[in-house]
Parts: structure tokens; C-alpha cells; sequence
């Protein structure tokens, strides 16, 4: 079942483009379905966890180098393309997250890629991550899909 | 407040799919059990009074390995954590939910001739 609000869990929230599109859940409608099932169960489980203290089993991985500060959902579909979700952590003290608009901390899900296997992701695609995020990250209170 | 909902509707209509649902629940079942072994060291370790680091050093490994092990970030190696749960005095079993029936049909004698 999808996750409950438990007291000590944390939301998960989607990031909402100027044109109110929503690349995360565009990507997650693209991905095969047993995918897409998938990067929603580990977003669940890490919801539930929280995140702070998750032993994701290498499906839950934190992001360095220049997409430092990002965490991604990791799986592998057909021909073993991997597919991917691209998210930031909302934590702080009470008064920071309502001023983000949040009631409690959220895994905020900003877009996903998928990539053939043994192959990288290009600047360019990382760099798209990156200003997303960088938008997400500019709004008070956030502008995620509701 | 900005109404959080959004993800467990989606993921409701989602799971109306039976395909999305039942791999939906086979990846919790496995997360599961990763966090339970993890877990449970975790547990064996704060008992036995030892810090991640004094972990690492019966293994034989690095600081920032059994660090990652246990806060998230990297999938576990079997190696690894057989070697963490005999470091603290424990072992890895698996333990079948039900009775393993068997697939292969029972061997017939050979026709005589």
C-alpha cells in the first residue's frame, strides 16, 4: 500500500514546473510499469524510513560532485536501461519548513532520466537536473503538484 | 500549508494496475528485509558497545564503509555483512516462508526391455 502518514515519516512532494508541468510524474507515467512500481516503492520506503537513517540497498543512493545535495532512486528495466529519479531533501527547523510551505520534512522528486546500460548521463543532462532543482529550491513556498 | 497529497493518490491510482502492484510489493518485501539485517546489526553493534569505527576495524575495513552500511547510500555485500554479523558474534540464515515444494516430478523407474 502506499505510504501512510506515520508521525515520524516524511512527505513525498513533486516539483512543479512554470508551465505547471510535472517531469517526475511525466517520467514515472513513461517508465515500464513494473519500473515505475519500482522507484515508487523505494520513494515510499525511504519516506517511511526517513531518509536520515535509510540503508536503501543500493536503490537509494546519495549524488556527488556537482549534483551534490541531490538523491537518487535507482532501477533497471528492459535490456537493463536504468532509470533513475532525481530528488532533494526538504529538513530544517519548523519555521523553515513552513516557510517552504511544508508542514513537515518531504523528499521532494524533481524529474527522472533513463539511460542505456554501461552508459553515463551527459553534463547537459545532469546540468537540466540541476536547474530544476535550482528552481525548486528558489520558491517560497515551494511549487510542487498538488 | 501546500496540500502533500499528491504522491499517495498517484500512487492509489497506481496501484489499481495488479502488474504495478505486485512488483510495487515484491520491491517493498526486499527493501525490507535489507533494512531488517542492517538493522539488526545496527541493534547487535550499539549493544556490544562499539562504534561504527571499532566495526570497522574487526573487519578489516574502512571507517566510511560500515559508516555507509549502516546510514544508507551503498548496496550491502553479502561478504560484508556475514563478516559484520560474525564480528558480533551472529551469524546470516535464511529461512524459507513455507515448505520448498519440489518442481521436479520424482524419478521413474527405467522401462524394461
Amino acid at each position: 500500500m502506499p505510504a501512510s502518514p506515520r508521525p515520524d515519516g516524511w512527505d513525498v512532494i513533486y516539483y512543479r514546473t512554470t508551465d505547471g508541468g510535472c517531469p517526475a510524474d511525466d517520467f514515472l507515467d513513461g517508465c515500464p510499469v513494473k519500473v515505475s512500481a519500482q522507484l515508487v516503492a523505494v520513494l515510499d520506503d525511504v519516506a517511511e524510513a526517513p531518509p536520515p537513517r535509510y540503508s536503501g540497498g543500493g536503490r537509494w543512493e546519495v549524488m556527488h560532485g556537482g549534483m551534490r545535495g541531490f538523491y537518487e532512486v535507482r532501477a533497471q528495466g528492459p535490456r537493463r536501461d536504468q532509470f533513475r529519479l532525481f530528488c532533494i531533501l526538504e529538513n530544517g527547523t519548523a519555521l523553515e519548513l513552513a516557510r517552504r510551505g511544508l508542514s513537515r520534512p518531504a523528499i521532494a522528486v524533481v524529474t527522472g532520466l533513463r539511460k542505456p546500460w554501461m552508459t553515463a548521463f551527459s553534463q547537459r543532462d545532469y546540468e537540466s537536473v540541476r536547474q530544476l532543482g535550482v528552481d525548486h529550491r528558489a520558491q517560497f513556498p515551494r511549487r510542487i503538484e498538488e | 500549508m501546500l496540500d502533500t497529497s499528491h504522491h499517495r493518490r498517484r500512487t492509489s491510482e497506481r496501484l489499481q494496475d495488479p502488474e504495478f502492484q505486485a512488483e510495487y510489493e515484491r520491491t517493498r518485501q526486499e527493501l525490507a528485509q535489507v533494512n531488517a539485517v542492517m538493522q539488526r546489526l545496527d541493534d547487535l553493534r550499539i549493544s556490544a558497545g562499539l562504534s561504527k569505527a571499532d566495526l570497522a576495524r574487526e573487519i578489516g575495513r574502512n571507517d566510511a564503509v560500515v559508516r555507509r552500511l549502516f546510514t544508507a547510500e551503498v548496496n550491502p555485500e553479502l561478504r560484508t555483512v556475514a563478516a559484520l554479523a560474525a564480528a558480533l558474534d551472529a551469524e546470516i540464515q535464511i529461512v524459507p516462508r513455507r515448505k520448498v515444494r519440489r518442481r521436479r516430478a520424482p524419478r521413474t523407474a527405467p522401462a524394461e526391455a
